[in-house]
């Protein structure tokens, strides 16, 4: 956390000074020259493995964090979720889009000695593909087919069908490149606990759980690593890690929320990072159940809830109302916008639909009061009840009756995966990380139709949306390489999506991070990941 | 004794049994899918059935049960899907840091409660007593986490002289241990003073006074040791439950005890994890109750087993 002593004027008073100062660390036996610089990370989620194959970086994002450090990919993101080279240093597809041939850097050694190569790549992809060691992350894997060694520094993945998404993919933290010999030696699991990649940094020691310590790799093809040891600790509570860092115990802490991060932002040994994530938040809607198969009453509720005072008031400004089905960050987001807070149109819309006040001001129809049944999670998003309380009383606002059921979160997944029959829910909050960026992972698993309706979504469209177009607009991006065709398909897709309004859309939540400010070049990416692979001390 | 002794050993593995059972059987019970857990929230159907046909979780709940007991004398405590491993040697990785924090709470406990319960009630009614009386509400009412906030404040983030968080060392332990510790020093306190109020009136403490013993003497050797019972048992208790980790402390300290890794494991449905932490803590918590019971005849030698 020190530096080695730093180089002033000398006077004679601080000669003198310093002699007594040189005996007593004389005295003391400690040679600050000498003292190993180290940057500690305090994370709010505990690592428990560090192995990118079977479960893959439990938990997460944090042993993701620690993944990003021991081990490179053929290719990474940058703190702006662009893809750029890391372990590959060029590219190219083949013209009918099923080869990809990459050429690789020279001269890379894994952090056992074993030398970095076409063979190791190729090891590595079949090993994630082979669903039975890789059982997390299958839509990233299972469109390779294949993969070829053409020369010691060439290599070809090979697809069934074009891939568009394949960087994202080699970029994800499961693309991480292990040493083939290091599990040849110590097993096929043996990096969940003994990771060796060809990163910075390499384990040191690990407690699972607990705490994650890495030391600089002195043959790191990117040169010496800027600190001597990474220390990444387990620090659940978000007033310890402010403390610690405050305290100067902990030089970098991650997910604070935005009620603690407005008391660092006066504090000249703190630096504060916030990033829009990619996660749009909202509450899904069955679409099935009536009245909510009305388009009308959907987009009424979409105008009436107050989307910007939410970001503004619940997160203070760490979050924006959402424009679009993705996040601003993610690959493909087009703004759309619209849906701006207006109670007196969202009555006029149930209206239309049949919708009327009672006698208590309640909409009715037939004699019947428009009820809502709302779920949502306790502790699972940020500040989920509190979002969840404001959108119910807007709702109520226009008359609308909306009973809230909160769900612990270690259970809320099952409740929205249920058959349809099972539903209990009208409307259930949701947001969706697409951990590798792309905007065509997400529109696929929430918007593409399932093929039936009835059973648990075969991904994450729980509210069985279902048009024809979003389905051959996606399915065509999947297989379109070329970047801004892509996005131009997708972008068509979320119009469509938007305005169809299958869920009440909401905010776009900002990830916060802080350092001391003697930390420089951490990086919050907006896939939740604080990065502290380019840390260094000022 | 010995005999005693041995008995309640023996009747520790029924009672372990029964636990397991229970434990067994309850986890099955809540909703949530370990398997979906560990697939991760957006992992496909396919996925979490691959997942769970591994973990056997797919297999008959009978088949699952004996399987799991068969396990147990070997110390396999079943498999973690969020560890990738046996839960047992994680368990165990979590076990110093608990009981560091409650030797240290309860010798802090011991050391404060006992003797101010003792001069609380032998200045029964004047200023002293008021005082001690006074304080031991005030430590009863102080929310243990709200105090261990303003320790960190105080003593960490304002004057930097603990560590604000973690089980790195003896210096880290000051804090956690006074957070713990408020709320035992006053009960034990209130118990010790309460118990030696009733032993002090009795007849043979009076009988002693007439003798014209000692009132050190009368005090310590006659009085203390009858009224010391109830503060055991007392101690004991808090004790047993601060061996499942003081999880609302654990948590606030980052202490990366039990009670962290309970509160882990259940919010992720590590199934197997929490159930091995279950059959560790019931275990203790009867080792415990064993060691209180024979601490019991060496404080006062009255009491016999047989």
């Amino acid at each position: 956390m020190h530096h080695p002593s730093s180089r002033q004027p000398i006077g004679l008073g601080r000669v003198l000074a310093g002699l007594g100062l040189a005996l007593v660390a004389l005295l003391g036996g400690a040679f600050a020259q000498g003292k190993p610089t180290t940057i500690t990370f305090a994370q709010s989620v505990a690592v428990t493995d560090l192995g990118p194959a079977y479960g893959a970086f439990l938990n997460y994002p944090a042993g993701y964090e620690v993944g990003y450090v021991i081990y490179d990919r053929l290719v990474t993101f940058n703190a702006d979720l662009k893809i750029v080279p890391q372990l590959a240093t060029s590219w190219e597809t083949s013209s009918d889009g099923l080869t990809w041939t990459f050429h690789l850097r020279h001269g890379v050694k894994f952090q056992d000695g074993t030398p970095f190569d076409a063979q190791a790549v190729k090891f590595n992809i079949e090993r994630m593909m082979d669903s039975k060691r890789n059982t997390t992350n299958r839509p990233l894997w299972d469109p390779i087919a294949g993969a070829k060694v053409v020369d010691p520094y060439t290599v070809q993945i090979i697809t069934n069908k074009p891939y568009a998404m394949l960087l994202n993919t080699l970029a994800h933290g499961s693309g991480a490149m292990v040493s083939p010999t290091a599990i040849e030696k110590n097993g096929d699991k043996s990096m969940t606990t003994k990771p060796v990649g060809t990163g910075p940094y390499m384990l040191d020691s690990f407690i699972p759980g607990q705490e994650v310590v890495l030391k600089a790799f002195p043959d790191y093809w990117g040169g010496k690593p800027p600190v001597d040891r990474l220390v990444f600790k387990y620090v659940p509570d978000a007033s310890t890690r402010v403390a610690a860092l405050r305290a100067g115990q902990v030089d970098v802490i991650d997910d604070i929320p935005p009620q603690l991060a407005v008391t660092l932002k006066g504090d000249p040994n703190i630096s504060l990072i916030a990033k829009p994530g990619l996660r749009p938040m909202g509450f899904a809607i069955n679409t099935n159940h009536a009245p909510l198969d009305n388009l009308d009453v959907r987009q009424a509720l979409n105008y009436a809830v107050p989307r910007d005072a939410i970001a503004k008031n619940i997160f203070l400004g760490y979050a924006q109302a959402a424009d679009s089905p993705l996040a601003f960050n993610t690959f493909g987001h087009q703004s759309i916008g619209g849906f701006s807070y207006d109670p007196a149109k969202a009555k006029q819309l149930l209206a239309a639909a049949g919708w009327t006040p009672g006698p208590n001001k309640m909409l009715q129809k037939d004699g019947k009061t428009l009820t809502l049944s709302m779920y949502t999670p306790e502790g699972l998003f940020p500040g989920d009840v509190d979002v969840a309380q404001v959108v119910a009383k807007s709702l109520e606002d226009v008359g609308i009756k909306v009973n809230i059921t909160k769900i612990d979160k270690g259970g809320y997944w099952d409740y929205l995966r249920q058959p349809l029959d099972q539903l209990k829910w009208d409307i259930a909050m949701f947001g969706f990380n697409p951990s590798n960026g792309a905007g065509t992972y997400q529109m696929d698993s929430l918007f593409v139709s399932n093929p039936n309706p009835q059973q648990p979504p075969v991904a994450w469209n729980i509210t069985r949306f279902d048009n024809s177009q979003v389905d051959s607009l996606v399915n065509q991006a999947k297989v379109t390489i070329d970047p801004q065709k892509r996005a131009d398909l997708l972008g068509q897709a979320e119009k469509i999506v938007w305005n169809d309004a299958p869920y009440i859309w909401l905010q776009v939540n900002e990830s916060i991070s802080a350092t001391r400010s003697n930390v420089a070049g951490v990086e919050v990416w907006p896939t939740l990941f604080t990065i502290v692979r380019d840390a260094h001390l000022k | 004794m010995l005999t005693y002794t041995l008995w309640r050993i023996a009747r520790i593995i029924p009672v372990a049994l029964v636990v397991v059972t229970l434990i067994f059987l309850l986890f099955r019970m809540v909703p949530g899918d370990p398997a979906r857990a560990i697939a991760g929230s957006q992992a496909l159907e396919s996925t979490v059935e691959q997942i769970r046909h591994q973990l056997g979780l797919d297999r008959p709940i009978y088949v699952q049960y004996w399987n799991y007991l068969k396990g147990l004398p070997r110390g396999n405590l079943g498999f973690s899907g969020i560890y990738q491993g046996n839960a047992a040697p994680v368990i165990i990785q979590h076990l110093p840091p608990t009981l560091a924090l409650l030797g240290s709470s309860i010798l802090l406990t011991i050391l404060i409660g006992v003797p101010a319960g003792i001069v609380s009630a032998l200045n029964r009614g004047n200023a002293v007593d008021y005082v001690i009386s006074l304080l031991v509400v005030g430590m009863l009412s102080i929310p243990n986490f709200w105090l261990g906030m303003m320790l960190i404040s105080l003593f960490a983030v304002s004057y930097h002289l603990l560590p604000s968080f973690g089980f790195s060392s003896a210096l880290a332990l000051v804090l956690p241990t006074l957070a713990v510790s408020a709320r035992l020093v006053a009960v034990v306190a209130r118990m010790t003073r309460s118990s030696m109020l009733e032993v002090l009136q009795r007849d043979y403490v009076r009988t002693a006074r007439a003798k014209g013993l000692n009132h050190s003497v009368i005090v310590y050797k006659h009085a203390l040791r009858n009224a010391l019972i109830p503060t055991i048992t007392t101690v004991g208790l808090q004790a047993g439950y601060l061996l499942g980790g003081s999880i609302v402390i654990e948590q606030l300290f980052a202490w990366p005890g039990i009670g962290q890794l309970m509160i882990n494991s259940v919010g992720l449905r590590d199934f197997n994890m929490v159930q091995g932490i279950t059959v560790i803590f019931s275990i203790g918590f009867l080792v415990i109750n064993l060691l209180v019971d024979l601490v019991y005849a060496i404080v006062n030698p009255r009491i016999e087993y047989r």
